[in-house]
């Protein structure tokens, strides 16, 4: 076995095949949804002093990125994603009080998120609430079936870059639209995310939206983007 | 056999779900048919509609009165069920837009918090439902079926628990999945005879929480399958089970639970069903009730309705309740492509 050693922000010097390891059991814990195993790998990298941007990033998000595939093939399902999550915020919570972001990592942006009035399915929202999280965004969240002056009133107060509009159901989707006339209108450089089971891309230039995502890592990857975008003007 | 002409609506229906051979395909649904049309014609705000039973009779019957459908069906919303069992309904009285009830006040955790009241007959809006079909039934028994719908076991479960709890329970809980769902099978089963004693004439159970969108195959079939199967042997009335999203996989265990009929939706394969279970069973679907009906125009509507009966539907239905805002002509194009399409609606069998 290759026997390399790396320096943690702590400067304990940590053999690479054991920081290895701990991401593999960050990752595996997360996709087998196994809370336990990502809560003890998550203390064991925090006791060696290892970078816990990296162990979320390519541990926690990593295993993630695996479900989404699981999920998106049919090997996973709803029941499974959920579990998987909540192994991964058992990780996140211990890990994310460890993360020191240099400059070039720092917050991301601010989002408001939420689910539209007369739907109360908020477990997608979740999903992209929580890779939002990940990635470092602040993340203001609305919940569900949310009145739709509350996601500008929120945009307003908290001065957010990004709104992602989440809708489950056809009838409640037409809130949406509604929701990015009001926010445009106040602030044109708001960028807006629609996303739900009867969003398509085609709706969402419809309702005027900036981005559409299918799932929850491409709304992040989009959002990251967008604020990318919104920091060159 | 009966002409189209000399035979009811409603027989049509029966003898249809009955799979006894009929002229032309029923025009028909298990599922939420009323329209703003309907509502502005009889002056009822849709907000308010849940709990009058006047009001919901009087739109209900405009889908045979102004669209000519073979059915009326009551209620509207999917919180009646749960209404009873304690949770408290949102009609979103105040919200400039139309919207779905929804519920709130989701306490139950566990089979052990759920209370089922000892005079079911006469808890939340169930009296109002029962009086809405005895009112249809007086109004205009003799020419439309009168229809109504429960929800299934598992998506009721969803309606009085919160669903983030309830979906992780089939991987860590399932006993007590099987308790939850024992109860409110029993619970289905009491409405349904309710609904029968007011007058109904058929039902649908609707559990559209269990597509393969969110559970596993495995899961319906090990854990919801069971229930939806006692519900259909112990229902007298003719009784549809409808699932709505991703169904490809799961359509023989639905058939498995030996409903009158199935109900799909767009997300259906149907050729792909039909070839996989053959002719004989009866499938209702498969219209994409908002793409289709609501943003459509009449000649859309009409090419629907053929593709549905060319892919092997036995007898055309929207996919979900039909949205309210679906324009009078849609609607009428679509009643009228139905009976004039189906004139051989079911010779398969």
């Amino acid at each position: 076995m290759e026997m390399s050693n790396t320096n943690s922000p702590n400067g304990v010097a940590v053999d690479t095949s054991r920081r290895e390891a701990i991401l593999e059991q960050l990752k595996t814990g997360v996709i087998e949804y196994d809370t336990d195993r990502v809560v003890e790998a998550a203390n064991e990298s925090v006791e060696l002093g290892l970078d816990a941007y990296e162990m979320v990033m390519q541990g926690l998000a990593a295993g993630m990125g695996v479900v989404g595939e699981y999920f998106d093939c049919g090997d996973y399902f709803v029941p499974e994603v959920l579990l998987c999550s909540e192994a991964l915020y058992a990780g996140l919570d211990i890990l994310r009080p460890h993360i020191e972001l240099d400059d070039a990592k720092k917050v991301k942006g601010q989002v408001v998120i939420g689910v539209v009035q007369g739907d109360v399915h908020d477990i997608g929202k979740n999903l992209v609430k929580m890779m939002f999280e990940i990635a470092g965004f602040t993340v203001h969240d609305l919940g569900y079936d949310v009145p739709l002056k509350d996601f500008l009133e929120e945009t307003i107060r908290t001065d957010s870059d990004i709104v992602c509009l989440s809708a489950m159901m056809t009838t409640t989707m037409m809130g949406m639209p509604k929701v990015i006339e009001m926010i445009k209108a106040k602030n044109p450089n708001v960028q807006i995310m629609i996303g739900g089971s009867p969003v398509t891309d085609e709706l969402a230039g419809k309702f005027g939206a900036d981005g559409y995502a299918p799932d929850a890592t491409n709304a992040v990857a989009d959002a990251i983007r967008m604020v990318g975008a919104l920091r060159e003007m | 056999m009966g002409d189209a002409n000399s035979i009811s609506g409603r027989d049509l229906v029966l003898r249809f779900l009955n799979k006894e051979a009929v002229s032309r395909m029923p025009a028909f649904s298990g599922m939420g048919h009323v329209t703003v049309t309907g509502l502005d014609q009889c002056g009822v705000r849709f907000a308010h509609v849940h709990g009058d039973a006047r009001e919901m009779a009087a739109t209900a019957a405009t889908s045979h009165t102004l669209y000519g459908f073979d059915c009326v069906v009551v209620p509207y919303d999917l919180g009646v069920e749960a209404e009873a069992l304690g949770a408290k309904l949102n009609t979103y009285d105040q919200a400039e837009d139309l919207l779905y009830p929804t519920l709130r006040e989701k306490t139950v955790e566990s089979a052990a918090d759920i209370h089922v009241p000892e005079d079911l007959e006469n808890a939340g809006r169930i009296p109002v439902v029962c009086e809405a079909i005895r009112l249809l039934k007086d109004e205009l028994g003799d020419r439309a079926a009168v229809g109504t719908y429960l929800l299934g076991p598992f998506t009721l479960a969803g309606q009085i628990m919160d669903l983030n709890r309830l979906l992780k329970m089939p991987l860590r809980e399932a006993d007590e999945v099987a308790r939850i769902l024992t109860t409110l099978s029993d619970v289905i089963i009491a409405i349904a005879r309710i609904y029968q004693r007011a007058g109904a004439d058929y039902i649908t159970i609707r559990e559209m929480g269990t597509s393969a969108d969110i559970l596993s195959p495995r899961v319906f079939r090990t854990q919801v399958k069971p229930h939806l199967i006692r519900i259909f042997q112990e229902i007298e009335l003719p009784a549809i089970l409808h699932i709505c999203g991703n169904t490809n996989a799961i359509v023989g265990d639905m058939l498995d639970c030996a409903a009158a009929a199935i109900s799909i939706d767009q997300k259906n394969n149907l050729v792909e069903t039909r070839q996989k279970v053959g002719p004989e069973p009866l499938i209702l679907g498969n219209i994409d009730p908002y793409n289709v009906l609501v943003l459509g125009e009449p000649d859309g509507v009409r090419a629907a309705v053929r593709q549905s009966i060319e892919n092997g539907a036995s007898a055309v239905w929207p996919g979900c309740d039909i949205w309210p805002t679906a324009p009078a002509d849609n609607m009428r194009a679509y009643a009228e492509a139905i009976k004039e399409n189906g004139r051989n609606g079911n010779e398969q069998y």
